[in-house]
């Protein structure tokens, strides 16, 4: 039983294009929302093992926030999306759940530094130097950046790989996928770098650093929110 | 892992273009799972599993038994035949369907023979493992993946219960003291045997200033470290239809994959890994079994959304990882399928049920955080 996505207040329409074009479009959807955080893995994650598992995890702790998130609202939905207002409520639950998430992950990393750090000691090999740290703290960004590009793009996007495609409402040029890829690729470009910053803002106790992070990510959940309510 | 994701694209295609076979798999339960109400789908899915879960079973207890009379060279033949089977059949089913749905212009004979030498030359790679490793590896991610694609055309009810009634089975076969597993790892301990399996080796990636002789070196410390009775090994038995039983019994030895970096977070990472246990150089070896259900249920997560799919992906891997952790910390042998099964299913339904019409709902209004 497959389930059906409901596209129905979008408009449709069927583009000239052969099937071969088409798997090309969605690939190169999927690809725009996932290009750099891919680059990313390849140059960088990679070549060592423990950032790969960072990465692993950290998708898999985005993935379970989620759920307890949707498990939240489940009773609310289907939310009218004549009424606008809810989706701004939602935005900033989720954005507080999830920003607290990411202080509990570095409470965990703090955990795992000190461990990491005592057994170098033991082997007598150096400690974690700055840059491991922040190496850590990008795979653990691009773990969140690249489920969030998943959850949100990379699943309704299967539609895509037919002979048609959506437009969006406003801008009646514009295929939906498309607007969807690129604000995944701004989401996930903004988890894997705040990630970063919340670290390094965490440990040096810089308040400004701290606050930036969970600043930019209701700023941009709520500048989502007003480009649907308008 | 790479399996899992052709697998999945292998049944969409399957799935989209026919209907269920059904009547391959009647052979399998005594009862059938209609598309009636829930509690008798309930109850029909709950006895195929039990059938299932016995006959499974009454075959490991076979085996055991043909171990214990040393006729290894009879288990050898017995397997190299089963993969012949799955090869020849269901490859050939398989192909058929995709030629059907793409159209590819082929003709009978040439088909026939194609298949044929396919399936030779798998059996050939699977058993006699002087052939280049990346043969072996393709056919074995082959014959997991047919088998896995056909578990998958059994009812939805069936398919789910089934899988948790293995992870229990494999749970009790292993850890329990009269499990037939268990007596077989046993067995094989004692008389420091190699059990023919069907063993799914993960390639090692070889540390590029370490010279071929210390790689040596480590590969006899671990040889040594297993006659020691040291490593864990978790045995694993599959029957599928009545007509051919394959067998591969799977060995879940521990080790870790040498990385040959230089850096300060690699090598503490390394060393970290040591100090926790996991041992130096070798290779991964997880056995065929554990991949064809993790396949199936995967490919079970494919016939309902794309979503599902990166859940359940994600939960597999979270649960082997978490076996592996557990497998160096008791030194024992462990059963690979419970942890993983059980994080795939939960998270299935976690998905299923709430997490999709949140997300559908924000991503088709463009409301994303």
């Amino acid at each position: 039983m497959k389930k059906k996505v409901d596209f129905s207040h979008l408009s449709s329409s069927p583009s000239p294009e052969s099937a071969i074009i088409t798997v090309a479009a969605g690939i190169g959807y999927a690809l725009l929302a996932l290009g750099p955080s891919l680059a990313l893995f390849v140059t960088v994650i990679s070549k060592k093992p423990f950032l790969i598992l960072t990465v692993l995890s950290s998708t898999l702790l985005w993935l379970v926030s989620l759920i307890v998130l949707s498990g939240f609202w489940r009773p609310f939905l289907p939310l009218n999306s004549a009424a606008s207002w809810p989706f701004a409520v939602l935005i900033i639950t989720s954005v507080a759940f999830q920003e607290g998430l990411r202080l509990l992950f570095w409470k965990v990393y703090k955990r795992l530094e000190d461990m990491l750090d005592a057994f170098a000691d033991r082997v007598l090999k150096p400690r974690l130097y700055p840059t491991d740290k922040m190496l850590i703290a990008l795979a653990g960004g691009l773990g969140h950046g690249a489920a969030h590009a998943v959850f949100f793009c990379l699943s309704v996007l299967t539609p895509a790989f037919g002979p048609a495609t959506f437009f969006t409402d406003q801008c009646p040029k514009l295929p939906f996928f498309l607007v969807s890829s690129i604000i995944a690729l701004a989401f996930a470009t903004i988890h894997t770098f705040s990630m970063v910053i919340a670290f390094n803002g965490y440990s040096d106790g810089n308040k400004v650093d701290q606050l930036f992070v969970p600043v930019v990510h209701l700023v941009a959940g709520m500048v989502n929110y007003f480009c649907l309510s308008s | 892992m790479f399996l899992v994701v052709i697998l999945v694209a292998v049944l969409n295609s399957g799935s989209s273009s026919s209907p269920p076979t059904i009547n391959t798999i009647a052979t399998i339960a005594y009862s059938e799972t209609t598309s009636d109400s829930t509690w008798d789908k309930l109850k029909g899915a709950l006895l195929n599993a039990l059938v299932f879960v016995v006959v499974v079973t009454a075959v490991t207890f076979l085996l055991v038994l043909l171990f214990y009379f040393r006729c290894t060279h009879f288990l050898k033949l017995y397997m190299g035949f089963s993969s012949f089977i799955v090869l020849l059949f269901l490859g050939g089913e398989i192909a058929l369907f995709l030629i059907r749905k793409f159209s590819v212009p082929i003709d009978c004979f040439t088909f026939l023979v194609l298949l044929f030498n396919f399936a030779a030359v798998g059996v050939f790679a699977v058993f006699l493992s002087k052939m280049a490793i990346i043969v072996t590896q393709g056919y074995l991610v082959a014959i997991g993946m047919l088998v896995a694609y056909w578990f998958t055309l059994l009812p939805e009810w069936t398919t789910w219960v089934l899988l948790v009634a293995l992870a229990l089975y494999d749970l009790a076969a292993v850890l329990l003291p009269v499990g037939p597993l268990r007596l077989l790892v046993e067995l094989a301990i004692s008389r420091d045997e190699d059990i023919p399996a069907l063993v799914y080796e993960a390639r090692p990636v070889i540390n590029h200033d370490q010279g071929s002789g210390e790689y040596e070196g480590q590969r006899r410390a671990w040889r040594r470290r297993r006659e020691l009775g040291n490593d864990s090994e978790s045995d694993h038995n599959i029957g599928t239809s009545d007509a051919e039983v394959t067998a591969p019994l799977i060995q879940n030895r521990v080790s870790s994959v040498v990385d040959g970096q230089e850096s300060s977070v690699a090598s503490t990472d390394n060393s970290f890994l040591e100090g926790i246990g996991l041992g130096s150089s070798g290779a991964i070896k997880l056995g065929l079994g554990d991949f064809i259900f993790y396949s199936v249920l995967v490919g079970r997560a494919a016939m309902y959304d794309f979503m599902t799919v990166y859940a359940c992906y994600l939960a597999i891997i979270a649960g082997l990882g978490v076996t592996l952790m557990l497998l160096a910390l008791y030194q024992q042998a462990l059963p690979a399928l419970p942890v993983s099964i059980a994080f795939g299913v939960l998270f299935y339904f976690l998905t299923r049920l709430l997490l999709e019409e949140f997300v559908v709902q924000c991503s088709l209004n463009l409301v994303m955080f």
